[in-house]
């Protein structure tokens, strides 16, 4: 038996495909404007890797912010609960999950395998990736260096405004000043850590505490965060995947409620394809 | 109405969708029509003398280009949108405005709305904001004025035994309404919080004899059709008011069903009758001050936090039990502090009652409503 979880994020779209045992392929890539047409793709690509015909897929979950654009998934999941069970069955103990994603950041509590409370932010890029993009941009450094580059500063500057506009000119005065650069970017994730632990305080942080999404692939702002937590906290071997693989465990089970008949109806009637509902012509990004 | 008459949630369903309209066709007719701002100015006076009662609600549709350059946005975003669409026009057909200091957003947007946008009849309620009984005697006084100033601008009297008549024919719209919300005690309910919005709302539009005819048939619509309604967690809505199904609808469709909302459009204005007085005034201003529970009113407290909150939120542990309530929704609208106020009271006094709650604070604004879908499928995947 296989099963499939979507995630399609406002920045990166993920798939896990299992089976009972073990995982047997993910994939992650960029969701772009036109994801509303490359769900399928995204499937196809993660199929081929795990060499599963799409029909001898028994379930799939779509979750993250797209997961009403896949029209073969049998359910859709908030990226909530499944980052809770894609944690949970990686981490038993832990208890909260910070999620930093592109769009917006969340916090997660889990009791004995189940969600018991959660809090987002998604008005507002402060304590986002996408703030961190920002930052990257400019101060001119890649958005995938700007975590190690920040460890080295031994003088943080201060970055008080958390407005990601603000912010923007604050570091740009801070450069303007001779602050070097990293010392900027240890402010920044500095600041960027204290708004998402104030956030996720709400929901009271008890160990173990996971960080998982984009945000959790950026050393600096997990150090940052630790140290706002004040005790270590666990980071999956690939954060991003959490919440497919989560929808993946969810389609596991679900296969349990459901007999075989009703079963290979649905495998009868999904079709591998894009979403159909919007008008392909006007709705294209350009 | 067009040629052939609607009737039950179809009815409810067009008053709600067009809700100027059926005030308009009475004012052809030659009846007086008056908007009034949340649900403290007592109707019965209005209806006494034969005046049709608007409510002043927002558009959570319309966007706010003009109100901005009036009010300012640290003000509550309802308050803002109900002057906005003032300003363009939405109420023009009003004879009289009441205004009334309900919050401080209600009574500055009464006030800025007296001076732009300009109608025959203006009178602006003072309510006191505790319920002590020298409070009761200060606000019969503030109705007596209101009932003179009406009476004035009419150039009739209002009779006793037309007041008690008034009194007893919404006390009749109370029971009404409470009858069809025991009809969202089965689980499923049967009828959906997006339906029940329509017929409050309607209610809200017409005058009271036309509102009592209306919930008679959408109560025996109700009970009799097939349930249509699916079984999911069991919703309370407090806080702020919701206006648009827009809203209903995506909670509804997020895996939740709505049984029961304390907001001003809920149950606050129906949950209690007015007492027949010997002076009816007297019962009027018993009702309005020490039953229509908005937070805008600081009531007695007991000695300590817990029984401050269960004096306070007592009827809520009520709902929850008799509406077999799985969560809360605390509804929010920006910036209305009464209700943000209270937020980690509710918070506490649910905990305590087992039941989660979710706190959002919101736009009022539909384009901005899909961005709530994740969490309020997130908060049915919680209690489910």
């Amino acid at each position: 038996m296989f099963f499939a979880g979507l995630d399609i994020g406002s920045t990166i779209t993920k798939v896990v495909i299992k089976n009972e045992k073990k995982i047997c392929a993910t994939v992650i890539k960029p969701t772009g404007a036109e994801h509303r047409r490359l769900a399928h793709k995204v499937m196809e690509d993660a199929l081929s890797k795990a060499g599963v015909p799409f029909e001898d897929v028994d379930y799939i979950i779509a979750t993250g912010y797209g997961r009403i654009n896949v029209p073969f998934a049998d359910r859709q999941v908030t990226e909530i609960t499944c980052h809770m069970r894609g944690v949970n069955w990686l981490f038993p103990a832990v208890k909260t999950i910070i999620d930093i994603g592109g769009q917006d950041s969340k916090g997660i509590k889990v009791e004995n395998g189940k969600l018991v409370n959660f809090i987002m932010n998604d008005k507002c890029a402060a304590g986002t990736g996408r703030f961190l993009e920002i930052i990257a941009g400019v101060l001119g450094v890649k958005l995938e260096e700007i975590g190690e580059l920040s460890l080295k500063s031994t003088r943080p500057s201060d970055i008080s405004n958390m407005c990601t506009v603000f912010a923007e000119q604050e570091a740009l005065l801070r450069l303007s000043e001779g602050t070097p650069v990293e010392d900027i970017l240890a402010g920044i994730h500095k600041a960027n850590a204290s708004r998402i632990h104030s956030m996720v305080k709400k929901i009271k942080i008890e160990p173990e505490v996971a960080i998982t999404g984009g945000g959790a692939k950026n050393r600096g702002l997990c150090k940052a965060l630790e140290e706002k937590v004040g005790f270590p906290v666990v980071v999956p071997p690939e954060p991003l995947i959490t919440g497919a693989l989560g929808a993946a465990l969810i389609a596991g089970e679900q296969i349990a409620k459901i007999d075989k008949e009703e079963l290979q109806e649905r495998q009868k009637k999904r079709r591998l394809e894009a979403v159909t509902f919007f008008d392909d012509e006007s709705t294209k990004a350009r | 109405m067009s040629g052939a008459k609607s009737t039950g949630l179809a009815r409810a369903a067009e008053l709600y969708s067009v809700r100027g309209q059926r005030a308009r066709e009475l004012k052809q007719e030659g009846k007086k029509i008056f908007g009034y701002f949340c649900c403290y100015p007592p109707i019965e006076i209005m209806t006494a003398l034969d005046i049709v009662p608007v409510r002043i609600l927002g558009n959570m549709d319309e966007p706010i280009t003009i109100a901005d350059g009036y009010l300012p946005p640290v003000m509550c975003v309802f308050c803002r949108s109900a002057f906005d669409i003032g300003m363009k026009k939405s109420y023009d057909y009003f004879d009289g405005f009441v205004g009334a200091h309900a919050c401080d957003g209600a009574e500055r947007t009464a006030l800025i709305w007296t001076n732009y946008i300009k109608t025959p009849c203006n009178f602006h309620l003072d309510i006191p904001h505790t319920a002590h009984n020298s409070a009761v005697d200060f606000f019969k006084q503030q109705i007596a004025y209101f009932q003179q100033a009406v009476e004035k601008f009419i150039g009739q009297k209002i009779s006793p035994e037309a007041l008690k008549d008034a009194v007893a024919r919404h006390n009749r719209q109370r029971a009404l309404v409470r009858d069809l919300y025991d009809l969202r005690k089965p689980d499923p309910p049967l009828i959906s919080g997006s339906e029940m919005l329509q017929v409050l709302i309607a209610l809200m539009c017409i005058p009271v004899e036309e509102g009592n005819v209306l919930l008679e048939e959408v109560i025996q619509e109700v009970r009799e059709r097939p349930n249509v309604q699916a079984k999911k967690s069991r919703l309370l809505i407090w806080g702020s008011l919701i206006d648009n199904t827009a809203f209903t609808d995506l909670i509804e469709s997020s895996g939740l069903n709505i049984v029961v909302e304390d907001t001003a459009i809920g149950t606050r204005p129906f949950w209690h009758d007015i007492e027949e007085t010997q002076d009816p005034l007297d019962g009027i201003a018993e009702h309005y001050l020490k039953e229509v529970l908005c937070p805008r009113t600081f009531r007695d407290s007991g000695p300590s936090y817990q029984e401050d909150s269960e004096m306070r939120f007592g009827y809520l542990k009520e709902f929850a039990k008799y509406w077999k309530v799985d969560g809360v929704f605390a509804n929010i609208i920006r910036n209305c502090d009464v209700h943000g106020y209270e937020v980690p009271v509710i918070k506490d006094y649910f905990a305590g009652l087992g039941l989660p709650v979710l706190v959002i604070e919101q736009d009022y604004s539909t384009a901005a409503l899909e961005t709530l879908r994740t969490r309020f499928q997130a908060f049915a995947e919680t209690i489910g």
